[in-house]
């Protein structure tokens, strides 16, 4: 039987659920601080070396001293924004906390920062310089022609993807077609597949039809592999628009093409966009498919580039090839931060067969 | 009648040849020149003399002792067993468990703080897996400049170096960053998507958090974990990247997938042995195909079919 | 089983305040509804009631005691929604004794079943939520809510997913349950034939505020406010905006506004207001006619399943004066002034 409580009890009550709840909050953010940390900590040494050492070893003395200041300032904020409940004192407190901190910087590693490891920007021959022409570094190319080609390789198999996809993905969400069910099968099995599984009858494709060594390679296999992934996303968000907008629009005289382009394609704006991003970011990234695709050196990519100043040519100087890498994964970061809107929208929109 | 099936047909052409065309060519086609040149001599030449079987005497023998008339040969073997420890710790160990903690975790904190953290896990996956794989190169350096060996410098041990003495612990790790994220986005995504009426029941029912997360949280998982169990397992067999990129063509973990990479197509140390190769490919296949079946009947292929909630990958 | 009590309680989102400080009692035992359009912040009062939202400002008490910082789990309310949130993964009698598994329980299934028997599903306790009707999960909503013998039963929206004949039944059904276990409820519905068929009162709220408090007859005959006029009533009441040609028409004090009148209260009469017919609608028991008139287009029942007019006709309508509500430019009924034809 429910005993009728007494005032002292519901305070005890109360006291208690408030302890738990701040007791809770605090372990949850305890424990993935600590746990995030092991995450940021690397990129962040990277970015720092970047900026920090001279010709020489790893250096971490100056991630240190930087950590030194960074870390009081972050746990402040946290204090600040549970204490502060205004979004103006917030911001205060933020401003404040930013301009300690650059401050504090300033002092305590501000005299170890130099651009000199980014040079590789503006020199086309500095390995030549470095090594000799006669070395590896001879036919080691300037930074910004692998640059280009890794754009040039992200944004073209992008463009295939997204309308490959998007068009596939239409027509499986609205026409019916004999096999169309066995098609949707197929392209689940053929997700089971893998594509780094195929890495070796690819490359014999890709060579038989002559194609080896050209960046249209590792294009046309960069945009295969996403492919019935990107399919079912597309057609995920194709089956959430409703019917109905397109009838209307099939009775207002357009036909079912013009449908397609004016009604519905606005309407899937956010899978278009993610499956953009993805896309761009796998192709922006990609290494086992650019390197197996070619023999030799004939093409130069990020990916291959940032490998072999790592590797070869630029091994101990940690210094450049830290700012190689800064440099690679700035575009992926970019634009990873700037849309991460449109990929949660990806987790939610999910699949449906 | 006939512009109807006319219009008909040019609509699947223009809405699925494109398709079509790029999945029968570079990911179907592929597939069946596996199978062929499995059973070639194809080597360095890229051209094929004979049809044998050579390939797969190379990976087992026949015994008349054996349980299966034959018996692995020791590389094989080894590959073989690497891959399943391989497979099997990070899969456990970070693509469900610590997958699950962070998704659990990262939901029970307020919206905006919980991106925040989801947001830092995503970083390793978002950047280049040649920088990724630099990193951890650099984080493990054996000498006392390693990052990892100045923090437990500092905790009073002695420098270790990981790349001899803990290969396997370094690849599960280095993989499992990135399978924790992947399996944090599709199960937030899943705890999202319960009714926020069935959370509030619950707590008026009067269950606490640990209560609420094992009946009421947990249940709604099972598919989502099915899922990633399932396509996780697919994708480790197979991967090779950050394993080469990190180790190397080392033979401490050179799992099957390795095998297959480094006999052929490893930039300056592949040997274009293309047939042994496609081999061992075949064998993946075969084992992919198997245990995903075999998965897929234990976790209700068809309840798979309906809602796989494929998230970023 | 409870006195409860909301002193001055606010929600705000972001910027938006969904409940504007409401001041409410809530006697033991009593039946109370709350009604209003959706979006009044009716639900969101329920739910901080329950405990799963936090006030922003003002008090809950329970017997006097403040328990706004208590967790919902440790307030022994019972609560049914209106998706019945059934747990899937349960089945019907795991479903009624969840509650009670948090609790020092003897004989745990027992008790869940005689709560099953009480809403008539005790048939039903090996089958899963999605293998059950409307109704019956809508019973095993309230049989888990009521299990646990709660402080205070909420009610949210619980009917509004169910067909016309369920409806009726259900609600008969909860009222019986309820005053058998005599918990204090409180029911949020948008439908005011269900506030006002099981209440012992109504609690009518707009945009986040309190507009009246009172019985049903009270909300009907005498709306405190032009808003609650409006809302409740169907077909709706005749509401006559005051211009000079209706001053005209009417005679009423000079500080009037609006008046109203409910269309069963007009009549067709040898003298008073000339009026053209211009729509009849058969209502099977009655008929509702609109017809034009100095005073703008007018409603009025006819007891009748037969109708007498059709569009065009022309004839006269009256009222009793006391019928008449008259309301002040503010929207506040003006007591004890009427209208009459003048």
């Amino acid at each position: 039987m429910a005993v009728a409580k007494t005032q002292a009890d519901w305070e005890l009550l109360a006291r208690r659920s408030r302890r738990d709840r701040r007791i809770k909050q605090g372990l949850l953010i305890a424990f993935l601080t600590l746990v995030t940390i092991p995450v940021v900590v690397p990129f962040f040494w990277i970015f720092v070396i970047s900026i920090s050492a001279r010709t020489g070893g790893v250096e971490s003395e100056v991630l240190w001293r930087a950590c030194a200041i960074l870390v009081p300032t972050v746990f402040a904020y946290g204090a600040a924004h549970t204490v502060f409940r205004r979004a103006r004192q917030r911001i205060y407190a933020a401003v404040i906390l930013v301009l300690l901190a650059v401050v504090g910087l300033a002092f305590s590693v501000g005299d170890d920062l130099h651009l000199y490891n980014y040079r590789f920007m503006v020199n086309p021959n500095l390995v030549e310089e470095l090594r000799g022409a006669a070395t590896a570094g001879g036919q080691f190319p300037w930074v910004w022609v692998a640059f280009v080609n890794s754009l040039f390789v992200a944004a073209t198999s992008m463009a295939l993807k997204v309308t490959v996809a998007t068009l596939a993905g239409y027509y499986l969400s609205r026409f019916a077609f004999r096999g169309r069910s066995q098609f949707l099968q197929g392209l689940l099995i053929l997700e089971v597949f893998h594509p780094w599984m195929l890495t070796i009858p690819i490359f014999l494709v890709i060579f038989w039809i002559g194609l080896l060594n050209t960046l249209a390679g590792p294009i046309l296999v960069l945009t295969a592999i996403d492919l019935p992934f990107f399919i079912f996303i597309m057609k995920g968000f194709f089956d959430a628009v409703p019917w109905d907008i397109e009838m209307s629009a099939m009775t207002d005289g357009a036909s079912r093409r013009q449908a397609f382009r004016m009604v519905v394609l606005p309407q899937v704006r956010g899978g278009i966009i993610a499956i953009a991003v993805l896309g761009f970011i796998k192709g922006w990234e990609e290494y086992v498919f650019v390197t197996a695709l070619r023999t030799g050196n004939s093409y130069w990519v990020m990916s291959t580039y940032l490998y072999y100043v790592a590797e070869d040519v630029m091994g101990v100087d940690y210094g450049v090839v830290a700012a190689v890498s800064v440099i690679y994964i700035i575009p992926s970061l970019l634009l990873y931060l700037f849309c991460q809107k449109f990929l949660t929208q990806l987790t939610l929109g999910g699949v449906k067969g | 009648m006939r512009s109807s099936t006319f219009r008909t047909g040019t609509n699947m052409l223009v809405f699925l040849g494109p398709a079509s065309f790029f999945l029968v060519c570079l990911l179907l086609a592929p597939i069946f020149v596996d199978l062929v040149v499995a059973f070639t001599d194809m080597a360095q030449t890229i051209r094929i003399n004979e049809f044998t079987t050579k390939q797969f005497s190379k990976l087992v023998r026949a015994s008349e002792d054996a349980w299966l008339g034959f018996e692995l040969r020791s590389s094989f073997y080894r590959a073989l067993s690497l891959s399943a420890v391989y497979i099997f710790f990070t899969l456990a160990i970070f693509n469900l468990t610590f997958g699950l903690i962070l998704a659990l975790t990262t939901t029970a904190l307020p919206d905006w703080l919980g991106g925040v953290y989801r947001a830092i896990w995503l970083l390793p996956r978002m950047s280049p897996s040649v920088v990724y794989a630099l990193m951890w190169i650099w984080v493990v350096d054996p000498t006392e400049r390693g990052l990892l060996n100045q923090v437990i410098g500092v905790l009073g041990f002695s420098p270790i170096n990981m790349k001899l003495d803990a290969p396997i612990v370094l690849i599960v790790t280095a993989n499992g960053f990135i399978g924790a994220s992947i399996g944090m986005l599709i199960l937030t995504s899943s705890i999202r998507s319960i009714p926020e009426h069935l959370f509030f029941a619950a707590r008026a029912d009067g269950a606490g958090s640990l209560s609420i997360v094992r009946h009421i949280v947990l249940p709604a998982l099972r598919w989502p974990l099915s899922y990633i169990t399932v396509f996780q397992f697919l994708a480790l067999l197979v991967s090779f990247e950050y394993i080469f990129l990190i180790m190397g063509p080392a033979r401490s973990t050179m799992t099957m997938a390795m095998l297959a990479y480094t006999k052929t197509l490893a930039p300056d140390i592949g040997a274009g042995q293309y047939a042994y190769g496609a081999a061992i490919t075949l064998i993946l296949i075969v084992i992919g195909v198997f245990v995903a079946l075999v998965l897929y009947r234990l976790a209700n292929m068809t309840r798979l079919l309906m809602s796989p909630r494929i998230e970023v990958q | 089983m409870a006195n409860v009590e909301l002193r001055n309680l606010t929600k705000v989102w972001d910027q938006v305040t969904a409940v504007d400080g409401i001041n409410l009692e809530i006697r033991d035992g009593e039946f109370l509804a709350v009604l209003g359009p959706s979006g009044c912040g009716k639900s969101t009062t329920l739910f901080m009631l329950a405990g799963v939202y936090l006030p922003s400002g003002g008090d809950i008490l329970f017997d006097g005691a403040r328990v706004n910082d208590v967790e919902a789990r440790s307030r022994n309310v019972g609560i049914v929604f209106q998706s019945y949130a059934l747990y899937p993964n349960m089945n019907v009698l795991q479903n009624i004794m969840f509650p009670l598994r948090f609790q020092e329980t003897r004989d745990a299934a027992a008790q869940a079943r005689e709560m099953a028997e009480l809403v008539q599903v005790g048939e039903l306790l090996e089958r899963r939520p999605s293998q059950l009707s409307g109704g019956q999960q809508q019973r095993v909503a309230l049989a888990r809510a009521l299990v646990k013998q709660p402080n205070l039963l909420l009610l949210d929206e619980p009917l509004s997913n169910l067909d016309a004949t369920l409806r009726l039944t259900m609600r008969a059904e909860i009222r019986r349950i309820t005053r058998e276990l005599a918990v204090t409820t409180i029911l949020v519905t948008h439908d005011q034939l269900e506030a006002t068929t099981m209440a012992d009162r109504v609690v009518c709220m707009n945009v986040g505020r309190i507009e009246q408090t009172g019985t049903a007859e009270d909300l009907y005959l005498r709306p405190d406010t032009l808003f609650v006029a409006g809302f409740i009533g169907s077909p709706p009441i005749n509401l006559i905006r005051l211009q000079a040609s209706q001053r005209a028409v009417l005679d009423v004090p000079d500080t009037a506004e609006t008046v109203g009148i409910r269309p069963e209260l007009l009549h067709s009469a040898e003298t008073g207001l000339p009026v053209t017919v211009t729509t009849v609608e058969p209502m099977g028991r009655e008929t509702l006619v609109t017809a034009d008139s100095d005073l703008g287009p007018l409603r009025f029942l006819e007891a009748t399943s037969r109708p007498k007019w059709s569009a065009g006709d022309k004839l006269h309508v009256s009222f009793r004066s006391q019928d008449t509500i008259v309301f002040d430019g503010a929207g506040q009924r003006m007591s004890d002034l009427h209208a009459a034809i003048g």
